[in-house]
């Protein structure tokens, strides 16, 4: 017992030991919780950083599975971005499995970029999970809204600098540049979407309230029968007749939700349209960053609702 | 703002006249005036406009772009654009303390999550296992009872470290009290250095992968036979210190040791530090593309009986998932363990043979078991599996075998119902067990229905 006992911390040593090599100079190591994150994490840090992400596009974040691959990403990182707002508090159970100091709660290298953005769908009465697996802090999908983008972006360069206070001005800089691009697209996807503005549609989750606030559409109703409660034939006949009296053209899909269901919903509503939406970077193919996903879902709402 | 301007503008317009007209003597001085009138008119027209197509434009992602409205606002219209609450574009810009705590939520939170998850069993079986209490939730046979009721509290400490308290009520005894246990309690350290974190309290010793699962979170209705039969019916929980170590390695290894009283009375039992339980476990992770991962363990609990002789138990695992990428839910599920338990008993001998017991001789038995499980899960709300259970018993002579189908449903992500059958076979040199009151159960067929529920919060569960 004692000869094992003595091989298992012989080779743990050695392992300790082992230093990954060639790290880029200097870069912060950065995680973030989803891929949007991973995107604007990048856009911020430049070169000066290397980012991974916890999840990826196609996944639900609410239901996302802590794997051991996960804290070993997290093992070495020096920040974790997280979206926030209990939408991504899994990262917690990560987090405790990888026995990084550098990143637990309450830690510089712990940045939660929900901080200052008003959300939206915060409950003004009391909720129970009768209501479904609703959000007491509100509405956690902000970051599909271009027009939050400069204040999730400012809670990066305010956490990145925190570890980094020398390269404060590189990220500002970053940032500028990023948000300049990103003003002038949202010039055109706003000119996109003009004439559809007031469109009603239906989602399949309430994944899209900043971005349909953002641009003027309208939600009247859910595929779901509450958040996370699959929906009911009954709640499938009155959302049918619901799309009928209201006109509504879109259902919009989740990567992971049941589109065949949003495909046979729509059809009964005489002629809408189910769309698969890019609910993150990398959830469909062409959405490869936070532009290019913003602009697949401008892209495909307007063709929709043309 | 544009009432204020026509009023204003208006006025001008009025008082303009008047006064020229008391002024203007000849025709040359009012063709000006009417000219200057002309003007401002343009002019107002002009700002008119632009006030229009300012307030129908929706604000552009600059920095300190004005955030969507409040909950429950009404979406913008080009009457009525996005407000901003309690938020400014200074706001946003400014650096903050790096520990603020105060945004978002506000006063009256707790600082601490709180969950409660309740299990309840039903149990049927024949009535010759039920009077021999040979079923699997012994002398609970035939009833349906609250197996645990876990009310749970959790959350940091401070920035480093965090604790869990989780007290326990449920029914062991036939119609019995409610008995309410300290389950687990116990606080982490999470900020050592070198990639180390250290545990101490009362903990479900993670001890292969099922030990440290609590019961309403197990993918089956009872506990695999090997866990019973080698670490009793609530499994290895144990007070002491448990620290963890995880290389900075380009592949997942967590490298754990522990030290405990020893209190386990059907595996250890000495219950002091003097002579204390070391446990030790050795965790990998493997993934094949995004589908496919693969967890592999070894673990190791070494301490002494209540009768001062030493007892070791050795444990592999492993548990495979494939879940197709972009499903909420994996499609297959494979687990299992196998247990070794290596342990030193005192057994009474006669020496010169009169047939009364005269010395005490030390023997040593070796004996092991194992589980796999299997389960598929094509919907979302519903997954059937099966488990086969191969185990000796670490005192008695014998083995049993048992095979249990199961299928479970959850119509939310918080309510889960289960349906098993159970059946047991065990070999006729099973001495002194699953016999009580002159009872016998040798092959045990069980009905098993699980319904449970989680209120509250709930940490996410491991792989």
């Amino acid at each position: 017992m004692r000869q094992i006992a003595l091989v298992v911390l012989a080779t743990l040593s050695m392992l300790s030991l082992y230093q990954p090599s060639a790290h880029a100079a200097q870069k912060l190591r950065v995680v973030t919780t989803i891929p949007d994150l991973k995107s604007l994490a990048e856009a911020v840090g430049g070169d000066l950083v290397e980012v991974d992400s916890l999840t990826r596009g196609t996944q639900n974040f609410h239901e996302a599975e802590v794997r051991p691959s996960m804290m070993l990403k997290l093992r070495r990182a020096d920040a974790l971005i997280e979206n926030g707002a209990e939408l991504d508090a899994w990262a917690d159970v990560a987090v405790t499995g990888a026995n990084n100091g550098n990143i637990v709660r309450g830690a510089p290298g712990r940045i939660d970029v929900s901080r200052g953005i008003p959300l939206l769908e915060v409950p003004s009465t009391r909720v129970d999970r009768s209501m479904g697996d609703v959000h007491p802090l509100g509405n956690p999908h902000f970051s599909l809204d271009p027009g939050l983008a400069p204040a999730i972006t400012q809670n990066i360069v305010d956490g990145l600098s925190r570890l980094a206070p020398d390269n404060r001005v590189a990220f500002e800089k970053n940032r500028a540049t990023f948000l300049q691009k990103l003003d002038r697209e949202m010039g055109r996807w706003i000119k996109l979407l003009e004439p559809v503005r007031g469109a009603k549609v239906v989602v399949y989750h309430p994944d899209f309230i900043y971005f349909l606030t953002r641009f003027g559409l309208v939600q009247v109703g859910t595929l779901e029968d509450r958040p996370g409660i699959p929906p009911s034939p009954q709640h499938l006949v009155q959302i049918i007749r619901l799309m009928k009296a209201e006109q509504v053209k879109v259902i919009l899909v989740e990567p992971w939700n049941d589109l065949k269901l949003a495909e046979r919903v729509a059809a009964e509503a005489g002629g809408a349209r189910a769309l698969v939406m890019a609910t993150s970077v990398g959830a469909v193919k062409g959405a490869d960053n936070y532009i290019a996903a913003i602009e697949y879902n401008i892209t495909t709402i307007a063709q929709a609702l043309k | 703002m544009r009432a204020l301007i026509l009023v204003l503008v208006s006025s001008l317009v009025a008082l303009l006249p008047a006064n020229a007209a008391a002024q203007a003597t000849t025709a040359d001085d009012a063709a000006a005036l009417r000219k200057e009138i002309e003007q401002l008119q343009k002019q107002l027209e002009s700002v008119t406009d632009r006030l229009k197509r300012l307030e129908a434009q929706p604000p552009a992602p600059s920095p300190g772009t004005a955030p969507p409205p409040a909950a429950g606002a009404p979406p913008p219209t080009a009457q009525q654009p996005a407000q901003q609450p309690g938020i400014s574009a200074l706001d946003i810009a400014r650096p903050r303390e790096p520990f603020g705590l105060y945004q978002q939520r506000g006063a009256g939170q707790l600082l601490f999550d709180i969950g409660i998850a309740g299990d309840f069993v039903g149990e049927l079986t024949q009535r010759n296992v039920e009077k021999a209490g040979g079923g699997s939730f012994p002398g609970l046979e035939n009833r349906f009872f609250p197996r645990e009721i876990e009310l749970s509290f959790f959350g940091q400490i401070d920035p480093y470290a965090s604790a869990v308290v989780r007290i326990e009520a449920g029914e062991e005894t036939r119609g019995g009290d409610i008995t309410v246990n300290l389950a687990e309690a116990y606080l982490t350290l999470l900020t050592l250095p070198f990639g180390t974190q250290l545990r101490m309290g009362q903990v479900r010793n993670r001890f292969g992968w099922s030990n440290e699962i609590h019961e309403h979170d197990l993918p089956w209705v009872d506990r695999p036979n090997v866990m019973r039969n080698f670490l009793g019916e609530e499994g290895l929980v144990e007070q002491g210190f448990e620290a963890t170590f995880v290389p900075d390695l380009p592949f997942y290894v967590q490298a754990l040791g522990g030290i405990f009283n020893g209190d386990n009375e059907t595996a250890f039992g000495r219950g002091s530090l003097e002579n204390p339980l070391f446990t030790g476990r050795l965790r990998t992770f493997l993934e094949f593309g995004t589908d496919h991962a693969l967890q592999l363990g070894m673990s190791v609990a070494s301490g002494q009986t209540s009768e001062d002789r030493p007892s070791t138990i050795l444990g592999w695992e492993g548990r495979y998932k494939y879940r197709p990428d972009g499903w909420l839910h994996p499609l297959v599920t494979v687990t299992g363990e196998a247990l070794l338990s290596i342990r030193q008993f005192n057994v009474e001998a006669d020496t010169n043979g009169d047939g009364v017991a005269d010395s005490v001789e030390r023997r040593n038995k070796n004996r092991w078991g194992w589980y796999l499980s299997g389960e598929v899960q094509p919907w979302r709300r519903v997954a059937g599996g099966v488990r086969y259970d191969w185990s000796q018993f670490p005192q008695n002579p014998g083995m049993e075998w048992a095979i249990e189908p199961y299928i479970s449903f959850w119509p939310s992500e918080f309510l889960r119902f289960r349906l098993a059958y159970k059946h047991t076979e065990r070999t006729t040199q099973t001495r002194d067990a699953f016999n009580l009151n002159g009872g016998s159960a040798r092959n045990v067929d069980e009905l098993l229905f699980q319904a449970s529920f989680i209120l509250g919060a709930h940490p996410a569960h491991p792989f």
